[in-house]
């Protein structure tokens, strides 16, 4: 069943739907409404988005997101009022070249806000025969180039910052969606996988110099794909430092993995059996590393053992 | 040395299911009440268990582990414990 | 003449839900979301067995909201738990407001509703013991440039919110519904000495039938700000739709609001649930209501104002005016509360002098 994808629009009517009633796009799970009349962010959609299917205008969007000029707003007597009439909490504006890492963030922010029908968890994850890792971590432990470097040798992109694990059966439900580097990353990233297809680097964010990687042709098109999760790894990368795992015992791992999680505590006892079924159902590691290459390796030797 | 009348009775606080998954001698539980997700030793979470079962003082608790109930050093630090777990909404004096 | 908004063609008659396309749905979330109705209407369509007949993705959008409202419930039981404890001591009836009496009493007009903060009454002379005996349990006062405190204290009816130091919840203590500086003053004894105690739950009470209606009349139609409008109304409806289902109900209603000085509000009421919200009233309540009305050419002016601003809080259903409706209440609200001189400095105060400390809702 295929749907139309954003590259079969063509600039003209992805511009129009921009402009005019939305374009309605889907990731993973979620059907988004964008509106927008900026049009760098709209070539920059075309660049990343392209394999991403889009809807008409009558279909029903989970999430409604508006990003416009910063003038725009400061006319209007309550501009908070303004956000907040489409559901959405009113972000402080940035300049006008961070429009698509703002529009990174605010659909990051739709979904961990939002989307209780699964626990999310900040986590990248990754999906190989049939199972899949997850990679929670704080800002700046490297997670985002470890798994930018493990899509590029091998493995599925589930996604880069949300982990959605499903209440029921504790599957993963993909949300493939570029990959975020921020500074000294994007340029490992652009050595380590040359072909990869990257936005120019955007400066003085408030996380730095950040870019982001399109997920690959085949993480879109499989993103109705759930997989199992079988490992829990707590990355740190640290100059120098050799590979190595540590196992992590399962009742600590619980509380980090709480801690991780965007809607634990709103999930109440079914956030807490989510989670308690992750660290029984996965081996979790606290995961040191110095070297991409080695890295790499230690997650292939993982995924033998267990086949 | 007989107990005074003022030690308390504790009992586990209504509404507490102590929804709980253990591992290697640690515990994580669940609090209804608060929602907050409590790390225990596996013991504590056997002596929420046994007030689930009977309320008791912390003599009869030290006794029930196998302790002399009567020494003050012990029970000083059941009581200690109780007020903790008392904080945490998990157990209650009874009035 | 516009159809009315989806958002309170649903409110108005739950089974109409199963009627909506995709792309009324699409629109309908939105209404929803901005009136901060979501779980409400999730829980309406249930209730009218018609839940299955929404399309899939805005049932699982639906059951979001209802996920947090569920928690929201649970968190609400605890800190009920802990305000009783605390206030035991004090020896006086916990008398719950607004949205925390509807959830602890269980009553329709709680279902789906979400509240920020705890309401409490007790009397006046007692505010002091409340505030100190919240404060040895963890309750902390907010609000501490002297402005404020004096705004709070003074002039309003309540103590600045506390809030607790460790689980952030935040109580409102009220002395009575209305501040002291409004020119009707409705008495809080009477409101004491008819509340009823909730059954299943020990120590805590809501306000009588009749009261807790004149008090959301009341909170809506001399609040500031609407932003919660058709929330609010929409308690009132389910207020009147349960209660009125009482024998002597309704003709105890506008005899309280006689004895209490509240006719108008009963009047604002009960015409724009009537007339947005299609609300059951028996035309005899309507008749002695209308003796509240303001002079006819007033009443066409709130007429415009209210229809506006009590409509759900989106740009499907803006119209240019609104803006200047919403505005013009916000001033109106106020002036009911505080004399006009007092008015213009607080606002002034209020958008240069405080620190920003806006929570979100």
């Amino acid at each position: 069943m295929a749907m139309p994808t954003l590259a079969s629009l063509g600039p003209r009517e992805l511009r129009a739907r921009l402009r005019g009633p939305g374009l309605r796009l889907q990731t993973g799970p979620f059907v988004t409404c964008i509106r927008s009349p900026l049009a760098p962010l709209a070539d920059t959609l075309a660049a990343m988005y392209a394999d991403y299917p889009v809807l008409d205008d009558g279909a029903l969007a989970d999430f409604h997101v508006r990003l416009s000029g910063p003038t725009g707003l400061r006319r209007l007597v309550r501009p908070q009022v303004h956000f907040h009439y489409d559901g959405m909490a009113p972000f402080q504006p940035l300049p006008l070249d961070q429009a698509f890492p703002m529009f990174e963030w605010a659909m990051n922010w739709c979904v961990s806000s939002q989307a209780h029908s699964w626990l999310v968890i900040h986590a990248a994850v990754i999906e190989r025969g049939g199972v899949a890792a997850i990679l929670p971590a704080p800002p700046g432990s490297g997670k985002s180039t470890l798994c930018a470097a493990l899509v590029n040798r091998g493995w599925r992109l589930l996604s880069d910052e949300l982990t959605l694990v499903r209440l029921d059966d504790g599957l993963i439900d993909p949300l493939p969606r570029p990959v975020s580097l921020k500074n000294a990353s994007i340029g490992i990233i652009r050595d380590y996988a040359p072909d990869a297809a990257l936005t120019r680097p955007v400066a003085d964010t408030v996380k730095g110099t950040v870019a982001h990687m399109r997920a690959s042709g085949d993480s879109v098109a499989r993103a109705a794909e759930a997989a199992a999760p079988a490992w829990i790894v707590f990355p740190k990368w640290q100059a120098g430092a050799a590979a190595e795992l540590t196992p992590v015992a399962r009742a600590p791992a619980h509380m980090r993995l709480a801690e991780n999680a965007f809607n634990y505590s709103l999930l109440g006892e079914a956030g807490f059996q989510a989670v308690g079924r992750l660290v029984d159902d996965a081996r979790t590691f606290d995961f040191r590393y110095g070297v991409l290459d080695d890295a790499v390796a230690v997650f292939e030797q993982l995924l033998r053992e267990r086949t | 040395m007989p107990h005074t009348c003022s030690a308390p009775v504790w009992r586990l606080v209504e509404g507490q299911r102590l929804a709980h998954r253990c591992h290697d001698g640690q515990c994580v539980l669940f609090n209804d009440l608060t929602g907050d997700t409590h790390l225990l030793e596996h013991a504590v979470l056997d002596l929420l268990a046994a007030l689930r079962a009977a309320p008791a003082s912390a003599a009869v608790l030290a006794g029930a582990d196998g302790l002399p109930d009567s020494d003050p050093g012990i029970l000083a630090e059941f009581d200690e414990l109780l007020a903790d777990l008392a904080a945490l909404s998990l157990v209650e004096a009874l009035p | 003449m516009k159809p009315q908004p989806l958002l309170l063609q649903a409110l108005r008659a739950p089974a109409a839900m199963a009627r909506f396309g995709e792309r009324d749905w699409d629109l309908l979330l939105r209404q929803a979301l901005a009136s901060n109705l979501a779980a409400t209407l999730g829980l309406l369509a249930e209730e009218a067995g018609v839940l299955a007949a929404v399309p899939e993705r805005a049932r699982r959008r639906l059951g979001w909201a209802r996920t947090v409202w569920e928690r929201h419930l649970k968190a609400v039981d605890f800190e009920l738990r802990q305000i009783g404890r605390a206030l035991r001591e004090t020896g006086l009836p916990v008398i719950l407001l607004k949205g925390t009496a509807y959830a602890a009493a269980g009553l329709p007009a709680g279902a789906g509703r979400l509240f920020s903060d705890v309401d409490l009454l007790v009397p006046k002379e007692r505010l002091a013991d409340v505030e100190s005996v919240l404060m040895l349990h963890g309750w902390a006062g907010t609000h501490l440039d002297d402005y404020d405190q004096r705004y709070y204290r003074e002039w309003m009816h309540e103590l600045p919110p506390m809030q607790h130091m460790r689980r952030a919840s935040v109580v409102d203590v009220h002395h009575t519904i209305l501040p002291e500086t409004a020119a009707v003053r409705p008495d809080p004894a009477r409101l004491r000495a008819a509340a009823r105690a909730i059954p299943g739950r020990e120590g805590l009470y809501t306000l009588a039938p009749c009261d807790m209606v004149l008090h959301s009349a009341v909170h809506l139609f001399s609040e500031g700000e609407y932003h919660h409008g058709l929330r609010d109304l929409f308690d009132l409806h389910r207020l009147l739709c349960h209660f009125g289902a009482a024998p002597g109900f309704w003709a105890a209603l506008p005899e309280r609001a006689r004895e209490l000085e509240l006719e108008r509000p009963l009047c604002y009421a009960l015409r724009y649930c009537t007339r947005l919200l299609g609300t059951p009233v028996p035309a005899a309540v309507l008749d002695a209501a209308r003796g509240g009305a303001p002079n006819p050419a007033l009443l066409a002016l709130m007429d415009a104002l209210f229809l506006r601003a009590l409509q759900p809080p989106h740009p499907s259903c803006a119209d240019a005016f609104d803006g200047a409706a919403r505005a013009a209440l916000y001033i109106r609200g106020n002036w009911l509360r505080m004399p006009p001189l007092m008015l213009s400095r607080h606002l002034f105060h209020k958008a240069f002098l405080s620190p920003k400390a806006e929570p979100a809702q």
